[in-house]
């Protein structure tokens, strides 16, 4: 064993030389198909561990660009679904529209209101119909519920309403079911009231008001309002009436102006 | 020898083809860094280091093509062995001799390594390919010696700011 050991400290250099070559020419003749075997041990040990890091690392980029293309897509559809959302409610605007007939003797123009002045009660609106649509001053607007309000001012293209809720505003209205008559005015601290009703009056609470057709600008049997709170007060001629108006005026849209067909 | 650190430099072989080699690659040119650290290991190691290290990083820097493995284990451990020759018989005091060194030892395993893959298209890569790579990795190289005999240090950093 002793001249094997020597032999092997002698020749180190050319036996590591010599193991060296042999691998290098097993692996370069491929004997037995070795090669195959030493590139799945190297890939599995060496290859395999990186390889899960680098695919672990590209997952996380796409979830990454996924993510954001989702947060975008999420954004485009709130988006959409408001705006279906809000093409729904303008649907059923339209629907409860459809069928609505105008008084007899006129047409109805249909608008779409601009814009409203006024702080507190909407004063006046501005609508998308003008003289080029025969549109003239002091014709009535209404919506689907009620009475608007009347042309105040108009110019080609646009036409600005005085709404019923402008405490100038009046009209004349009559009791749907006793025909007694009053006026209609807007007051900043009672809301839409009736003036010039008698006590004596028939009137009570629940009961619609229509125009009357008296004063010669708003057509008679237009909605007005509904009567929520009747007092008689003793010793004096009026009524004190509030109404709850038919037209909802914190959300108006569509509108419509009634143009006399003899025009 | 220990060879936890031979180890450690084969994972590094592995992990540079695996991850970084895409992510350090400027335009065409790749760092060697097989051959760039078969080449270090036969400036500062022994012999047998050079020998060994050699053949375990051509085995894996051609691992996924094993009709050519032997071949790159063969080139890269000739290259280990006459790099450490050549350290023994030359001045490499200088960090510009062992630049020269380490660039001579890239030229040739790059130029033999596409010789053994793809002989054909041997002109096209060279100039396409194979320059290119050995000037980023020969910068490689210089940054390595700069740390290693000190001419780049943190301090020397720190003072140009």
């Amino acid at each position: 064993m002793t001249w094997i050991s020597s032999v092997v400290t002698k020749y180190r250099r050319n036996i590591n030389v010599f193991l060296a070559l042999s691998i290098c020419t097993i692996l370069i003749l491929d004997f037995f198909g070795i090669n195959q075997y030493v590139s799945q041990g190297g890939l599995a040990s060496f290859h395999a561990p990186f390889s899960k890091i680098k695919h672990t690392i590209e997952e996380l980029s796409d979830v990454a660009i996924h993510n954001v293309e989702l947060r975008q897509s999420l954004v485009e559809a709130s988006l959409r679904l408001e705006e279906l959302e809000e093409m729904k409610r303008e649907n059923i605007r339209l629907r409860s529209v459809l069928g609505f007939d105008p008084p007899p003797g006129y047409s109805l123009l249909p608008a779409r209101m601009m814009s409203i002045t006024g702080e507190k009660n909407g004063i006046s609106a501005v609508v998308n119909r003008g003289t080029n649509d025969s549109v003239a001053i002091n014709q009535s607007v209404i919506n689907q519920r009620g009475l608007i309000g009347r042309v105040m001012s108009v110019t080609s293209d646009y036409a600005t309403i005085q709404l019923l809720t402008d405490p100038k505003n009046r009209v004349a209205v009559r009791v749907a079911s006793s025909r007694e008559m009053g006026i209609v005015r807007y007051s900043l601290s009672s809301g839409l009231i009736v003036e010039n009703f008698q006590v004596q009056g028939r009137i009570v609470v629940g009961d619609l008001l229509l125009s009357s057709g008296l004063g010669g600008i708003y057509p008679g049997g237009l909605a007005v309002g509904t009567v929520t709170s009747v007092e008689r007060p003793k010793e004096e001629p009026f009524c004190n009436i509030k109404l709850l108006p038919a037209a909802d005026f914190s959300s108006l849209e569509e509108l419509f102006i009634l143009r006399p067909n003899n025009l | 020898m220990k060879i936890l650190p031979y180890i450690f430099y084969l994972l590094l072989i592995s992990a540079h083809m695996v991850i970084l080699k895409d992510a350090t690659a400027i335009g065409p040119a790749t760092i060697n860094l097989s051959a760039l650290l078969v080449l270090v290991v036969a400036m500062y190691k022994s012999e047998f280091a050079a020998l060994w290290f050699g053949l375990f990083a051509g085995l894996i820097a051609s691992i996924g093509d094993p009709s050519v493995m032997g071949w790159h284990a063969l080139v890269l451990a000739a290259i280990g062995m006459s790099a450490f020759h050549a350290r023994e018989k030359l001045n490499l005091d200088s960090i510009y001799a062992k630049l020269l060194l380490m660039l001579s030892g890239l030229f040739i395993h790059t130029v033999l390594v596409v010789l053994i893959n793809q002989r054909d298209d041997f002109f096209y890569l060279l100039w396409s390919s194979v320059l290119p790579a050995l000037l980023y990795t020969g910068m490689s190289a210089w940054l390595f010696f700069a740390i290693k005999e000190g001419r780049i240090t943190f301090r020397k950093l720190k003072a140009i700011f």
